[in-house]
């Protein structure tokens, strides 16, 4: 602090004399006959900064900054990466790369390098060598399953998400992940609109609730080994193991769900008895058409409708789908 | 501001003269400067804190609107969120503490608080609370007396019986019957209380523990049936389904506890994964409607219902996870999982069973188990190769006996009816092995080559019926290859395209034993889970699948990005009966004008649409057979048809504006969204089906939910520490749905007491004001 105050001090003599009209800093180098560079740029926000916050060289008049450049990437100072007193805190380089090229001053009229690595949208480095620069550190736990999984074989890098820079990193946040997610995932988006849908939107569950997006051993990154694994995680009351079991639950919650929205509550894939009717047509009366039926009296019947086929049809009786304890529960009745 | 540079630096002799004239003209200026330089740095460091107070008000009540959100009664309501953090870390100096409490949406059922604090490299703790009401109907009438959350339900003792009529309109309850109608919120509560601390050991050792408490209670609705005849055959009476309110009264204790190990070229997790979830019931009942409190119940013919609830049941899971690093191209990662999956609760007494179950209980198990291993290889600077094992297995260790047992529908005074059934421990083992190779053609070209199979086995151990198969589908193998291409086209356009084809093959067991065929007496008989013969579920059915994607991005200028993406797949199932095809697809365009650094636009529409085509054996009225035969199941005579059709369109419009210098931010939402499902049947073999007596064929009305939706908010600062916050949102949801048809007063179906419940459009404005107050 007291480093930055002695310059604070010559910043506010400088724009004072500058204001009086007085040359001073010009004045006293000429005066001084000493060379200016006894003091070299000092570190701004990570130890070892300097050589990039300090920017550029002595011929550029005025002289350029990070915070004139780039003022936004200095919000690193706020985040767990510009934690200075952490010995593991990494430096610009430790990232972007020496980029011993980028600091060399350009031919005359040439276009100074770009540094190793960069991040941004119009970046040249590809995304296993953007992803390398995070993974040199971050590597194991949850990222285990990393190489070879989805995002890095579709070129997704870790800064295609995550804002290293930014204070508030969107999609580390559960209200305002998903709108990160749902930029390349927009099916998902328009799911999460419907009127059966996880509490996505109104920022109680986040993609990253089920999924692993840095890599996983379970089915479409989710988090667990199987889709059933990751949804007990919540629903541990459909776990059981019950009495009475019904096969297709307890193999794949998503032969009747569809988790990211449905039109058909709960999360349905469609609406009983027609979903039923996907995998029973014998017993009982699955094996009867239902059409317009399902609509009841109000939808034109004008006959007794059959509580197998309204409301919630086959549910209306058969309501233990997830599976039944009771000993007399065989049918999924109790 | 600081400035570094050696044109500005100056010797300690200018440095005096800079500083006498400073002190002698400007000392108040200067004063001014660093104190400028100072609040610099510490915008450059300091965390944005805030504390936001305010108040809103919400013009209607609905359950729908605030199903997650917390407001779904209007009125009036508190808004409080902040967020503050600090801790020497935020210095600059040697120090790693960060400390930070957050509160969100403190005035509704949806509020959320947690904190953490920590020497960043050294530990942390934590511990949040967060409360959901999910808000499912405000709608919901019963005559029962019972409270929402308890799980006894049971009429008025005035509340008689109701007798059935043929036509629905003279189905009418009775005054009394009405008057015992009453509406109740039905809300389920998820309360999480959490902990999670860490501790590094050292760089390469750290222990990681997290712990969650899910306290759940109030209700989801649940149909119970119950018998709709007495025992002597002849007048049906109605009602005897009711709609409840199931308890959710649960606990559920999570458990993680990891051990992480990372060197240089390897790195390790051992971790521990606890569930433990307890039920506060063991059953719910409710009184059956058909019988009057003074009727002598007959056997199966219970005056009160009674249901199991979900059995407490713990698992506990140990894993381990790691990776090794060959070299720089080529690594290997892998884990493995085992878990213990157990369930004793007590089986229900009391009940008038004349049976007695073989078990108390049903001491189940079952054996979770994982494995996986990848490589990975880049083996040239152009390929990248990678293969992968997965195994997964669920053993079902539990008991299999037969129970006896009399069906809601299956009441008789002759024993002969009385069923039987072996329960069927289901267990799963499903291996996978997937081959994949990554080329770049050229720069910005890259070209994907996958390949996967996977084959599942499933099997009951100890199955009650000796020698039998309790499933019909004992086993899948599929085939999936894969070739994805990705071009970058011009430095502005991005393409992308893939086509997958996946085979599936099915093994059939039609003289399996199912807990379904095996009803009233194991009968080998009956076969095919008592399906027509060459029935198949569409899970385990043979199927072909074509999956094409394609998508581009051009980003057409600094400020205009466009996008376009769309998927067609198409399955076609090889099966006799069951379902023969369908599709998905979906078509999504975006894009974003960004027309200056104060403002951008964004406005996105998709279309998806998904069809699914079954076919069924003949039954019903008209039926030339009801077929119990291959050769008999010929079309049109034997056969009909389903279609089951869902249409999705979704748009929205963002826009976001900094107007008067950044002083006031503008936030516009609009979105619509409009969904459709459709189901028609076909029944050939039926001349009158389509008639209104008979309503067999045709299609129902559509199921249709729109929903609008406009958000503004506004912010104005009016310092540089205060704002004032401003919004206001409009949604509408006209929902037509014929699911609610069934539970009018008048108008239920032969056995299903009314609940009159409403679809749950609704039309809501919310205003909300606040005060935002920003300090570092």
């Amino acid at each position: 602090m007291k480093s930055i105050n002695i310059y604070a001090l010559r910043l506010a003599a400088m724009v004072l004399a500058v204001g009086l009209g007085f040359s001073m800093s010009a004045s006293a180098e000429e005066a001084s006959g000493t060379p200016s560079n006894k003091l070299g740029p000092a570190d701004t926000v990570l130890r070892g900064d300097a050589k990039c916050t300090g920017c550029h060289d002595n011929s550029d008049n005025p002289p350029p900054t990070m915070l004139g450049l780039h003022p936004e990437v200095l919000a690193i100072g706020k985040t767990k990466h510009g934690v200075v007193g952490d010995t593991r805190t990494p430096t610009c380089s430790s990232c972007h790369g020496e980029s011993t090229s980028h600091m060399k001053k350009p031919e005359a009229g040439g276009k100074r390098a770009s540094p190793d690595r960069v991040f941004g949208k119009h970046t040249s480095n590809t995304a296993g060598e953007r992803s390398g620069a995070c993974l040199t550190c971050h590597k194991g736990s949850g990222r285990t399953h990393w190489a070879g999984s989805q995002h890095p074989s579709n070129d997704v890098a870790c800064s295609s998400c995550h804002k290293i820079h930014a204070e508030h990193d969107t999609v580390r946040d559960k209200k305002t992940q998903p709108q990160v997610c749902f930029t390349c995932h927009k099916d998902q988006r328009a799911d999460s609109k419907k009127i059966s849908h996880h509490a996505i939107g109104e920022g109680k569950v986040a993609c990253s609730d089920c999924h692993n997006p840095h890599g996983s051993a379970g089915p479409k990154l989710l988090k667990k080994n199987s889709v059933n694994e990751t949804c007990f995680t919540c629903h541990a009351e459909k776990r059981g193991p019950f009495l009475w079991e019904h096969q297709p639950v307890t193999e794949d919650c998503t032969n009747c769900h569809t988790p990211h929205g449905s039109n058909i509550t709960p999360l349905l894939k469609s609406r009983a008895p027609f979903l039923c009717s996907e995998c029973h047509d014998g017993p009982h009366n699955s094996k009867v058409p239902a059409a317009g039926n399902a609509a009841g009296f109000q939808g034109g019947l004008t006959a007794v409708p059959s509580e197998n086929y309204t409301g919630r049809a086959c549910q209306n009786c058969h309501s233990m789908v997830h599976g039944s304890n009771h000993p007399a529960g065989a049918l999924l009745h109790r | 501001m600081k400035i570094h540079n050696r044109k500005m630096q100056v010797s300690v002799l200018g440095l005096a003269v800079q500083c006498a004239l400073a002190a002698m003209f400007a000392l108040p200026m200067m004063a001014q400067a660093a104190d400028a330089t100072e609040a610099d740095d510490a915008n450059m460091r300091r965390p944005s804190n805030y504390v936001e107070v305010g108040a809103g008000y919400v013009s209607e009540d609905s359950a729908k609107f605030g199903e997650y959100n917390g407001l779904n009664d209007s009125g009036p309501y508190l808004i409080g969120n902040f967020s503050v953090r600090g801790g020497d870390s935020y210095e600059g100096g040697d120090g790693t503490l960060r400390w930070g409490i957050t509160g969100t949406d403190l005035g509704t059922t949806s509020r959320e608080l947690g904190a953490t604090v920590g020497h960043q490299g050294q530990w942390h703790l934590n511990i949040g609370y967060d409360e959901l009401r999910h808000n499912i109907s405000d709608t919901y009438q019963t005559p029962q007396q019972g409270s929402m959350g308890g799980n006894t339900f049971t009429f008025p003792a005035d509340f008689g019986t109701i007798n059935g009529q043929s036509n629905p309109s003279a189905r009418v309850l009775n005054a009394t019957q009405l008057g015992a109608f009453h509406t109740t919120d039905v809300h389920t509560d998820r309360k999480n209380t959490s902990f999670g601390a860490g501790y590094i050991f050292s760089p390469k050792l750290s222990l990681k523990f997290d712990y969650n408490h899910l306290d759940q209670d109030g209700a989801k609705l649940l149909g119970v049936g119950a018998l709709g005849a007495p025992a002597t055959t002849g007048t049906w009476r109605a009602e005897a389904v009711n709609i409840i309110m199931n308890p959710t009264n649960y606990k559920t204790d999570t458990f993680n506890l990891a051990l992480n190990w990372v060197g240089d070229k390897g790195h390790l997790t051992g971790s521990y994964f606890g569930s433990i979830f307890r039920d506060g019931y063991d059953s719910v009942s409710a009184q059956n409607a058909m019988l009057s409190n003074t009727s002598t119940a007959a056997p199966g013919l219970y005056q009160t219902n009674t249901m199991s609830t979900a059995p407490d049941n713990s698992l506990h899971q140990l894993n381990l996870t790691g990776g090794y690093a060959f070299s720089s191209a080529t690594k290997l990662s892998g884990g493995l999982s085992y878990g213990r999956n157990t369930q004793d609760n007590s089986y229900l007494s009391g009940m008038p069973e004349i049976f007695s179950a073989p078990r108390s209980s049903l001491d189940g198990k079952v054996i979770t188990t994982h494995a996986d291993l990848k490589l990975t290889h880049q083996a040239t600077q152009d390929l990248a190769l990678s293969a992968g094992l997965k195994y997964n297995e669920r053993e079902n260790k539990s008991p299999s006996n037969m129970y006896q047992f009399w069906a809601i529908n299956g009441v008789s005074t002759n024993l002969a009816n009385v069923d039987y059934a072996a329960n069927a421990p289901y267990s799963n083992r499903k291996t996978q092995f997937e081959l994949a190779g990554d080329y770049r053609l050229s720069k910005g070209q890259n070209v994907r080559l996958a390949y996967e199979h996977e084959s599942i086995k499933r099997w009951c151990d100890n199955y009650a019926i000796a020698g039998a198969n309790c499933l019909v589908n004992p086993g899948n193998d599929e085939d999936k290859l894969g070739v994805t291409y990705r071009l970058k086209a011009l430095d502005n356009v991005n393409f992308n395209a893939g086509y997958t084809f996946s085979k599936r093959g099915a093994d059939f067991e039609g003289n399996a034993i199912t807990p379904l065929a095996g009803l009233n007496t194991p009968n080998p008989d009956d076969v095919n889970a008592l399906n027509y013969p060459g029935y198949i579920a569409y899970p385990y059915a043979k199927r072909d699948q074509h999956l094409v994607k394609a998508g581009v991005n051009w980003q057409a200028s600094e400020k205009l990005d466009l996008g376009l993406n769309g998927r067609y797949a198409r399955d076609d199932y090889n099966a006799t009966l069951g379902v023969q095809d369908g599709h998905t697809a979906s078509v999504n365009l975006d894009a974003t004008y960004a027309y200056s650094e104060n403002g951008s636009v964004s406005a996105y529409a998709s279309w998806m649409n998904r069809e699914r085509n079954l076919k069924a054996g003949a039954a019903g009225a008209g039926a030339v057979n009801e077929a119990t035969s291959y050769a008999l199941l010929v079309a049109p005579a034997n056969i009909w048809t389903n279609q089951l059709e869902e249409d999705g369109n979704a748009i929205g419009l963002n826009t976001k504006h900094k107007l008067m210098g950044g002083k006031l931010e503008i936030v516009g939402d609009v979105s619509y969204s409009l969904d459709k499902s459709h189901y028609s049947t076909q029944v050939p073999y039926v001349a009158n089906c389509g008639t209104p007596a008979v309503l067999t064929c045709g299609s129902t009305p559509d199921i249709k939910n729109e929903l609008i939706t406009l958000k503004l908010t506004g912010t104005y600062a009016l310092d540089k520490s205060a704002k004032v916050g401003v919004g206001y949102l409009y949604q509408q949801l006209n929902s037509n749905d014929y699911y609610y048809n069934a539970y009018q007063y008048g108008y239920t179906p032969n056995r299903v007491m009314p609940t009159n419940e409403q679809a749950p459009s609704y039309e809501v404005h919310v205003v909300a004001v606040s005060y935002i107050y920003n300090f570092k």
